[in-house]
């Protein structure tokens, strides 16, 4: 080839790549310094009507799964979308106290078995049919339906002590519980999906139903309808005008999947405006993004939490096998069962230094099974167990377990050899750090831990479940009720959860007072019982709370109105509006 | 498929036929042009000096490479850590040091696996033909039809976990055969030569001759492909820990050093963190590179011409 | 070596000889079909877990429902139940639902993606060929020049870089210091349509484009320069050149074509190669395709989806490698049949 013809191709390519990059100048890069750029721009795609109403561009890190029917949504990205298209009849207010949405009041009656509630007048689907009890009766009875579970739905807790669903007239409905029930109204706050859509499709069919997966087609009362997407890329968010609290101030909410690594970049240079669920800003990029002029930020604490759990007592193979789980057959795991032991570990572990370091000071140690937010947490009741070696050496020593070989690690008070074995799963970064630096701590004071290389999150928890084996020491994670704190689900020693097997009759005996009627309806008498029950589970430590990281929530300060919830800021988006 | 391996190998014929000057072997000869080749003498000073660091990482690194500093996290170079310190407070120039030992071993093993299978595998394919020729060959296109990086994260998912040993036994697994082609190629060249059949015909036993006649000639080409396996494998290991499917913390290897670069801040402003391990691994590669390029033109003297 | 006369009779021998060659390469094709279906189920399925086992981190949800839910889509089947199953519905192109996304069928999920792998691979290839082949001829003609020299360096560069850190620094720099390219997805907004759409894509598959093609850009360019190298110094060219054929048409005529033929195959192979490589491009710049669907799946333990794309890929990559073959057989006429 003579050298001129290849020269030729290069320019030419090169001149394609130019024209190429410079098309996109006018058309994306909002560049950095002014904000309003690109809603500007977006509103030139939309209606006529929104040309004074801006629209934001939010951004979460993965895309949501694409089933948009409340019954069935799956993961946080979905819930990102739902949250703005669809209501329920309560909500959460700033104190985590219930406040009306869809149903303007309710009235529940002496024995705590029956919740009435009264409708909202002149609510109205995204179609305009309107919204009536029978829409609430109607989704329940698909949560109470046997087919519902097999249809891909989880969640039937809140059906468990339902007995019927009435609707008494067009704008009331009342709920009858086979029990007193102390949380009837989180149990009445699932949310609403419409009877005039779904009300043939039978329940297994419906999660494949256009309804529930197209843009245009899913149907709710928020004040934003979903009306277009790009699978994986982008699902844009439209104003429903007629919504029943008064038209949005937004024209629009677009969400972008983007890749966490450059989320700063983009809110820097105004592509994106708001970074909320469910990760948010990643503690290591919260200064940068903090120190961004035009950027907002809100920190609040995760109900979520991190904890090493101890294997108190494992279960038998058979009782694996079949699905048992009857305390009575465990068989306790000696190697920590001196609860001196468990002491001392949490003593040697300096979590403080944890949150310091991994989560860059954006977060919280955690010393009982309550987030600060809930009315049930009480910081008196519980150990510190403020980091100290020196603590966990004498209790190590008092309980026996001393080093008499010479090696630098205890043996047992028989004097064997004693190595805790630990185990730890990959999938949450933080996490996977924390693993090696707490086998550090507990080696400085003489305690020889068997790191284990780790799991992907799903066997790993399948084998937390299935506790045959030699498992001392586990890394897990727990969410917390934001609505009610009874641990009833996770410490009672039969409940499946409990994946400790920590068998305690006073523990056991606590957690049922906290959720007796008639005491419990009244909630001084709760939060002395949940005091009582954090003080004794402090105390024996079944397993080792670490921290619960900050949720950071970032937006573009133009945002005007978001309100600053500890359950998030997505409440009341109605009233967002675009300072223009 | 297995009209690949007819058209992929062009043996050599002045290896094989033509015995040259009767002082220095093939393979001699080969050496001599090769330490000709000046990229190829840059590319062993350097791997020389990688090689030097792994095996006095103790005596050069001025840390624990495991050990965390909580109060001293993401820090930037100084005094004490001379390249900082990663996301659990780890002393970046020691783990760099230690990393050395790690990516090379796993280079230097996950090839010799290989090479170890596809030169047995591809030996025997070669050498008897017929039922175990197809028998072996069904299996190496199986295997080459499945995406590599695909099969590989399919493995490690059976596997749930990884370390240092199943991550190499997992790389070896999935990629012999196409070294088992190649060696089978040219098995399938040389078997009508006369030498051969002159081996056999005075009943030399097959193992003799797979390794008296058969493997010196097919020496260069092993060579050559070990040495580029080699370097794939180091970049491998870094790309499966940049998607969270490498040898996992505390251990330091090249590749999960600069996943910690993977975000923008990290990039902007620690650059320390992330670009020693990028030059590292790039260094290591390009110098294997190098001398493969050298060992296929040495044994390979005529696209030299 | 291969005159240009007495080829008559040789080439119709040659045609059937041809003709029950591609007849038989076809036939081993099923077998191998039917092998790759049951390794593609037995990998898939021989991970642990399934998609309802992992961190269940809402200890409301009643643990009874994972169980149920198993039971209703038949993953406590045996399993060879479950393979027959699967590949009856297989063989009517269903490839069944998404474990991990309630209510949506594979084929849905793929075909949501399979176009921007495809164009993704397409646009890494097409800089591939563009910049190897003359670069490659370039450097080979003019061989120890400081071209060839720079294209060296190219070369080794590439392909010693890890394809994520390339991209990572493309972001970088490209995108986020210089603002030229979108670092993220595949369209800026869903409202572009014709031409404006086509150059917005296209604006978008720049940097992973690049990125993707970087190391085999690298490599066809040192391939191609050895197989001009090679062709050049052979027996067949010499003669070309002995009876006094001119430099340049010598080069055209023989040496070009001789040295693409097994660039033309090797492509064969490349596209496996770069859709499997595209898990790692994708990943970097979040563009949605085959790699993060499957790496997705393979975190979730998300069956169908798994073997679905195993399968569709090495289905592709085994037709590939026919088609191949059979280009070889016709193109060049130095193959053996047997």
């Amino acid at each position: 080839m003579k050298s001129s013809k290849l020269w030729l191709v290069l320019v030419l390519a090169l001149s394609f790549m130019l024209v190429l990059a410079a098309c996109g100048d006018n058309n994306e890069e909002a560049g950095g310094n002014n904000d309003n750029n690109n809603e500007e721009n977006n509103d030139n795609n939309n209606d006529s009507d929104s040309t004074e109403r801006g629209t934001i561009t939010a951004a979460m890190y993965s895309a949501p799964g694409h089933q948009f029917n409340p019954l069935f949504y799956s993961d946080a990205y979905e819930a990102n979308i739902l949250d703005f298209t669809h209501e329920a009849l309560a909500k959460l207010d700033e104190n985590l106290d219930w406040e009306p949405s869809l149903a303007e009041s309710w009235d529940i009656n002496d024995d705590f078995t029956e919740i009435t509630f009264t409708l909202n007048e002149g609510v109205t689907w995204h179609d305009g049919e309107p919204f009536t009890a029978d829409d609430v009766v109607f989704t329940y009875n698909v949560l109470m339906d046997e087919d519902y579970v097999a249809a891909g739905g989880v969640r039937t807790n809140y059906v468990a002590d339902l007995e019927t669903v009435e609707a008494i007239d067009p704008l009331t409905v009342k709920f009858t519980y086979t029990d007193t029930n102390i949380n009837a109204i989180f149990d009445a706050a699932f949310i609403i999906v419409p009877e005039h859509i779904f009300g043939d499709v039978p329940i297994l069919e419906m999660p494949d139903y256009s309804a529930s997966r197209n843009a245009g087609e899913v149907i709710g009362t928020g004040p934003f309808q979903l009306t277009n997407m790009l699978e994986g890329e982008r699902y844009e968010l439209t104003a429903y005008d007629d919504y029943w609290q008064g038209a949005p101030g937004l024209a629009g909410i677009t969400w972008r999947v983007i890749e966490q690594s450059i989320m700063p970049g983009l809110l820097e240079n105004g592509e994106i405006d708001m970074i909320a669920e469910p990760n948010g800003v990643p503690a290591a990029d919260f200064d940068t993004v903090d120190a961004l002029e035009h950027i907002t930020t809100y920190v609040t604490q995760d109900f979520g939490y991190q904890y090493m759990g101890f294997k108190l007592h494992h279960r038998t193979t058979e009782d694996v096998e079949a699905g048992v789980i009857d305390p009575d057959n465990w068989i306790e795991n000696e190697k920590i069962a001196d609860v001196r032991v468990r002491q001392a570990i949490v003593y040697a572990i300096n979590r403080q230094a944890l949150v310091d370091g991994l989560l860059h000071g954006m977060g919280t140690v955690l010393n009982a099974n309550f987030p600060e937010a809930s009315w049930a947490f009480d910081e008196s009741a519980v150990n510190p167990y403020d980091y100290s070696p020196e603590t966990a050496e004498e209790l190590l020593d008092e309980a026996g377990y001393v080093d008499v070989t010479g090696d630098g690690f205890r043996e047992d008070p028989d004097g064997n050899e004693w190595t805790l074995n630990f185990d730890y799963p990959t999938g949450n970064a933080v996490r996977e750090r924390s693993a090696p630096i707490i086998v550090e701590n507990l080696e400085e004071v003489g305690i020889r831990v068997d790191l284990r290389n780790p799991r992907e999150a799903g066997p790993h928890f399948d084998l937390v479940e299935e506790d045959d084996h030699d498992w001392d020491m586990y890394l897990a994670g727990w969410s917390l009720s934001a609505a009610d704190p009874d641990p009833s689900a996770l410490w009672l020693s039969t409940a499946p959860y409990n994946y400790t097997r920590w068998n305690d009759p006073v523990s056991d005996e606590l957690i049922r007072a906290g959720i007796q009627a008639p005491e419990a309806f009244d909630q001084d008498y709760r939060k002395q019982a949940y005091s009582d029950w954090a003080a004794h589970m402090s105390e024996q430590v079944p397993q080792v709370f670490l921290y619960s990281s900050d949720n950071i929530y970032a937006y573009n300060s133009a945002i005007q109105n978001v309100k600053h919830y500890p359950a998030g800021i997505y409440s009341d988006a109605h009233l967002w509006t675009l300072e223009q | 498929m297995e009209s690949n391996a007819h058209r992929n190998i062009d043996p050599n014929p002045e290896l094989s036929d033509q015995q040259p000057e009767k002082s220095l072997s093939p393979f001699q000869l080969a050496m001599r042009r090769f330490l000709r080749n000046k990229l190829a003498i840059v590319g062993i000073f350097i791997l020389i000096f990688f090689v030097l660091i792994a095996i006095f990482a103790d005596v050069i690194a001025t840390h624990s490479p495991t050990a965390s500093n909580m109060y001293k996290v993401e820090a930037k170079a100084d005094s004490e850590n001379w390249l900082g310190t990663d996301s659990s407070g780890r002393d970046n120039f020691s783990r760099l040091v230690h990393g050395s030992r790690i990516s090379l071993t796993i280079g230097f093993f996950a090839m010799l696996f290989t090479v170890v299978i596809g030169v047995t595998l591809g030996s025997l394919a070669g050498y008897y033909g017929g039922k175990v020729d197809g028998f072996i060959m069904r299996i190496t296109d199986l295997m080459l039809i499945l995406p590599f990086l695909l099969l590989v994260l399919t493995i490690i998912a059976i596997l749930e976990k990884i370390n240092i040993t199943i991550f190499i036994t997992i790389i070896a697994f999935t990629s012999w055969p196409t070294l088992t082609r190649l060696i089978r190629a040219t098995f399938l060249s040389l078997k009508e030569k006369e030498y051969i059949l002159g081996a056999r015909s005075i009943g030399a036993s097959d193992f003799r001759i797979i390794f008296k006649h058969f493997l010196p000639n097919a020496v260069g080409p092993i060579i050559v492909n070990a040495t580029l396996m080699m370097a794939t494998m180091i970049i491998i290991e870094s790309a499966l820990s940049f998607i969270g499917f490498g040898i996992p913390q505390p251990t330091p290897t090249w590749g999960n050093m600069i996943t910690e670069g993977n975000s923008l801040r990290m990039l902007q402003n620690n650059w320390e963190a992330w670009l020693p391990p990028g030059l590292a691994i790039l260094l290591t590669v390009l110098a294997i590179n190098f001398i493969g390029d050298g060992l296929r033109d040495a044994f390979d003297p005529k696209s030299n011409q | 070596m291969h005159g240009h006369g007495r080829a008559l009779v040789l080439s119709l021998r040659r045609n059937v000889e041809m003709h029950k060659y591609i007849t038989r390469r076809i036939l081993q094709f099923i077998p191998m079909l039917f092998l790759v279906t049951v390794l593609v189920f037995a990998l898939a399925k021989a991970a642990p877990g399934d998609p309802l086992t992992g961190e269940r981190l809402d200890p409301n949800i009643d643990p009874e429902v994972y169980e149920i839910r198993r039971e209703a889509l038949g993953l406590n089947d045996p399993l060879p139940v479950q393979y027959w199953n699967w590949l009856s519905s297989v063989a009517t192109g269903d490839f069944g639902k998404s474990l991990q996304y309630t209510g949506r069928t594979v084929m849905e999920l793929i075909q949501a993606r399979i176009w921007n792998t495809f164009y993704l691979s397409l646009f890494a290839l097409g800089v591939t060929l563009a910049i190897a082949i003359p670069i490659g001829i370039y450097s080979a003609n003019r061989k120890y020049s400081l071209f060839d020299y720079g294209a060296t360096t190219f070369a080794f560069l590439g392909l010693a870089t890890p394809n994520f850190f390339a991209g990572l620094l493309a972001i970088y720099v490209f995108s986020l210091t210089l603002g030229w390219f979108p670092a993220q997805g595949t369209t800026t907004a869903m409202s572009l349509t014709g031409f404006e759409l086509f150059i917005d894509k296209l604006r978008h598959l720049v940097l992973p484009g690049f990125t993707l093609g970087l190391a085999s850009t690298a490599a066809y360019m040192r391939y191609m320069r050895t197989e001009i190298l090679e062709v050049k110094g052979s027996d067949f060219i010499r003669t070309a050149r002995a009876k006094g054929l001119s430099n340049e048409s010598v080069l055209y005529k023989h040496t070009l074509r001789n040295a693409l033929i097994p660039i033309i195959t090797l492509l064969g192979l490349e596209f496996g190669t770069l859709l499997s490589g595209a898990i790692i491009t994708e990943r970097v710049f979040n563009y949605p395709g085959l790699g993060t669907l499957f790496l997705n799946a393979i975190q979730n333990r998300d069956y169908p989806v798994i073997m679905a794309i195993n399968l569709i890929l090495a289905v592709t990559i085994l037709i590939g490698n026919l088609l191949a073959d059979i280009f070889y057989a016709i193109v060049d006429p130095r193959i053996r049949y047997d």
